[in-house]
């Protein structure tokens, strides 16, 4: 097995990916390969496979930018460039609500309703501004409309680096929020914002069809407890399967969400939370509502991910809960989780090496892989 | 769950502040009994960064430390905790907590304000208890936390006793430079003119110390010749009072008023007029008390530094410092420690360059400057959160030890308690932390929390 720095290793791999010359680098391979990035692994003294499980010396196998294999007992090809990790390896966290690339693009000022609309044609996902998610581990954004339209259009799930998305089409966002209502235009009230929504699942047209068919789940963005309770009606009063995003006291209704079979994204937090809006997380967990964490970037920073998943952790969230909201949780409510959210065989090799547990948040991001190419090397 | 009510709360505030003697009964006055014994065992007790003790204990007698050591045993009566690491608990130099919202958003204080009376008794308790949970035990507590001059800033224990909730009534003199003044953003004028008025501030200080100096001179100059007058007048006195019998003997046949001879030495140096705000800044000048300015942008930072450096004496602290990093070299020469709030921190607007650096701490301390951490005098509770924001400059670079000196000892020695806080050693007071794991990780939960040698927090099953 070759032994270097993982820091070497990054730079002469994220070279090699440049080249293409395999043959030219410094790394000794025996055997010759066509190129470095179809095939490679990655070795950990902690890789986290699966939905959670951590495994002592681990292997990632990466072949075409995806996992071949993943876990301690992975046979791995005599001549395979490796690169070894001193810490964990983990996939990619993923966050919902990001709005990186998206500047001007949330909303329409004039029209509250525009269920066929996509981000995903109006994201630059060339911004720099995804680099910065990239540095806090994130690999995957679900980019959303803003909560000012009533019905916003698809939601998208975006890669940090490559400049690819995973899903034009993940939810129909809708908004329960009372940005969505304007005295200048329709609707002004909940009466008709909620009234327009039943009447447009009714007709059953374009996205909304989608929806009430279960091909398309809904994204219901909320802020106020009465609005969750709106949107759950809504929601189980067609059958419609999706999420609520936002509301710091969420929670205090999660009953409500678990018999509706809704998921909550929670978040974002903040420094100095309160401490009832903590303990309503905990009530979603409790209740058994699927998880993910509100991202609220680029007005907030990445990082805000990972402190907001260590205050659930204080506050007495089981670690390995908190975990799947990060990852697998996330990935299974933006309906992407065969594809991102975990290193299991087939999934794409988006994948995280920190300095320790990444739940700790003195653990430092010291390389990202996405697709399997090096979006990030070596130590910052 | 260790529970105080809000009733015996307030009461030990209201007692700190000197009002407790009109509500003191019995019930509501309680005060730790004298000759309270505190036994805590720990897998490790940290008694300084980078100090550790293995299988200790540490004694505690009256609110103090009095013994820490592997042999040290319990004695008959004490009261007994355990757990796996002991260290000192953690002082938030920079927070927004234990004020009323108009106090803490005051721009109308000045240099003789004094925070410790502003202090808010009403506090909620649920608050202080998630303040100790998060191993914050001591604050800084500021009013006109963003006004031109807060005035002088006290260190306070987070619930401790009434009779040392505050641990120094004047622990600083607080500025800031270029800060939003009533949600209105200065232009770069008034931000450079706010430069000036720190050193123009510091100046009237110093002068008027100067002229106090002056004052006590002359008076005691005056002292002596009045001395030496009366000693010179006591040799030829009978002569002297025949002279005086003689003039106004004199004065009465001319039928006037008699004159008594002037000396020189009648004329008193007066004293220079009484300025609470002078007093206070003279202080500063001198030395006596550090100054925290809150500046953010280079070129005040500049500024700052060049106005400030014919004040030799002056012990300046920055807070926030988002720009600091181009001075670091000159801040790490001229020992000034910078608070930094290492809060991640987004973008006022998509299209805007980062604001705010969270490797700031890191690369501050890497380049030798001292570096404290502050919850950013947020209201509120934000410190509740310190230990988290403490372990994200640690993710971001900061070496560990260096975030836990920053939380401990760092800020003690900055605010003039190092004598106290900071350290788990005998002779100091007993604010501890009882974590369950190493300060600063996932698994370092506050199990108890000692303020002045009280539990006064314990998590919930323990």
């Amino acid at each position: 097995m070759l032994a270097f720095t993982a820091r070497q290793s990054h730079r002469a791999l994220r070279a090699a990916l440049r080249t293409g010359a395999t043959a030219a680098l410094a790394l000794s391979v025996a055997a010759p390969l066509a190129r470095a990035s179809d095939s490679f692994a990655i070795r950990g003294s902690h890789v986290v496979v699966g939905s959670g499980q951590v495994v002592a010396d681990g292997v990632v196998w990466i072949e075409n930018g995806k996992v071949k294999a993943a876990g301690a007992d992975v046979q791995l090809p005599e001549g395979l460039p490796v690169v070894e990790h001193d810490g964990f390896v983990t996939p990619g966290l993923i966050g919902f609500g990001a709005a990186e690339g998206l500047t001007g693009e949330q909303f329409d000022s004039t029209r509250s309703l525009m269920p066929e609309a996509e981000v995903a044609l109006g994201v630059d996902l060339s911004h720099r501004d995804f680099e910065a998610l990239c540095r806090a581990g994130i690999t995957s954004v679900v980019l959303t409309p803003s909560s000012r339209a009533l019905a916003g259009g698809t939601t998208a799930v975006a890669k940090t680096a490559g400049n690819r998305l995973v899903s034009r089409d993940a939810h129909l966002a809708l908004s329960f929020e009372s940005a969505a209502l304007d005295r200048e235009r329709f609707p002004t009230s909940y009466g008709a914002a909620v009234n327009e929504l039943d009447r447009r699942v009714e007709a059953g047209e374009g996205r909304f069809a989608e929806a009430a068919a279960g091909r398309l789940p809904v994204l219901m963005m909320v802020a106020a407890r009465h609005q969750v309770l709106r949107a759950a009606g809504f929601a189980q009063r067609h059958g419609l399967r999706g999420a609520v995003m936002g509301g710091a006291l969420t929670g205090e209704v999660a009953d409500v969400l678990a018999s509706a079979k809704l998921a909550a994204i929670v978040g974002p937090l903040s420094v100095g939370q309160s401490r009832r809006s903590l303990d309503a997380v905990l009530e979603l967990h409790a209740a058994g509502v699927p998880l993910a964490f509100a991202l609220g970037t680029p007005w907030r920073h990445p990082d805000g991910l990972r402190l907001d998943a260590a205050m659930c952790v204080r506050q007495g969230l089981p670690g390995d809960a908190v975990w799947g909201m990060l990852t697998s949780g996330a990935a299974a409510i933006a309906g992407v989780d065969s594809a991102v959210g975990s290193l299991a065989p087939g999934r794409d090799a988006d994948l995280v090496l920190w300095s320790g547990n990444p739940l700790e948040l003195g653990s430092q991001v010291e390389a990202v892989y996405v697709d399997g190419v090096p979006a990030l090397g070596g130590a910052r | 769950m260790h529970e105080v009510t809000s009733a015996t709360r307030a009461s030990r505030w209201l007692a700190a502040l000197g009002a407790g003697l009109c509500l003191a009964t019995p019930a509501l006055a309680r005060s730790p009994q004298t000759g309270d014994v505190l036994w805590i065992q720990a897998e490790k007790v940290v008694v300084r960064p980078g100090e550790e003790l293995a299988d200790a204990a540490v004694l505690v007698e009256d609110g103090r430390i009095v013994a820490v050591g592997p042999d040290v045993q319990a004695p008959e009566g004490a009261r007994q905790l355990t757990g796996k690491v002991v260290c000192a608990g953690f002082i938030d130099p920079w927070t927004g907590f234990g004020l009323d919202a108009r106090s803490l958003r005051d721009e109308r204080t000045s240099a003789a304000s004094r925070s410790v009376d502003a202090l808010d008794p009403y506090v909620d308790p649920r608050l202080v208890e998630d303040m100790l949970r998060g191993g914050v035990t001591a604050l800084r507590v500021q009013a006109g936390a963003t006004a031109k001059v807060g005035g002088l800033g006290a260190l306070v224990r987070c619930l401790p006793d009434a009779d040392d909730l505050v641990v120094s009534e004047e622990a600083c003199m607080a500025m800031s430079v270029g800060l939003d003044r009533n949600d209105r953003m200065l232009d770069v004028f008034d931000r450079v003119a706010e430069v000036d008025a720190v050193a123009a501030a510091l100046g009237s200080g110093k002068s008027y110390r100067e002229d106090q100096l002056e004052y006590r001179d002359e008076l005691a100059e005056w002292q002596k010749a009045i001395a030496e007058k009366e000693e010179e007048l006591e040799d030829d006195f009978k002569k002297a009072k025949k002279d005086r019998e003689k003039e106004i003997e004199k004065a009465e046949e001319k039928g006037k008023e008699h004159k008594e001879k002037r000396y020189k030495e009648d004329k008193k140096p007066s004293a220079p007029k009484f300025d609470a705000d002078k007093e206070a800044l003279a202080r500063v000048a001198n030395g006596e008390l550090p100054l925290i300015v809150e500046v953010h942008r280079a070129n005040e930072i500049r500024e700052l530094l060049a106005s400030l450096e014919e004040y030799t004496r002056v012990r300046l602290i920055l807070a926030g410092a988002t720009e600091a990093l181009p001075f670091a070299e000159e801040l790490a020469e001229r020992d000034v420690p910078v608070i930094v709030w290492p809060a991640p921190r987004g973008k006022a607007r998509p299209d805007a360059y980062e604001q705010a650096d969270p490797a700031l701490a890191g690369k501050l301390h890497a380049a030798g400057v001292e570096v404290l951490l502050g919850s950013g005098g947020q209201a509120g509770i934000a410190s509740r959160d310190l230990s988290l924001l403490a372990a994200l400059a640690v993710g971001h670079g900061l070496e560990a030890e260096a975030a836990f000196e920053a939380l401990t000892v760092g800020a003690a020695r900055a605010l003039d308690v190092s004598d106290r806080l900071g350290t788990v050693e005998r002779g100091k007071s007993a604010d501890l932390l009882v974590l369950d794991g190493d300060p600063l990780t996932l698994d370092g939960r506050v199990r108890h929390a000692v303020c002045g040698g009280e539990v006064v927090y314990t998590a919930e099953g323990n």
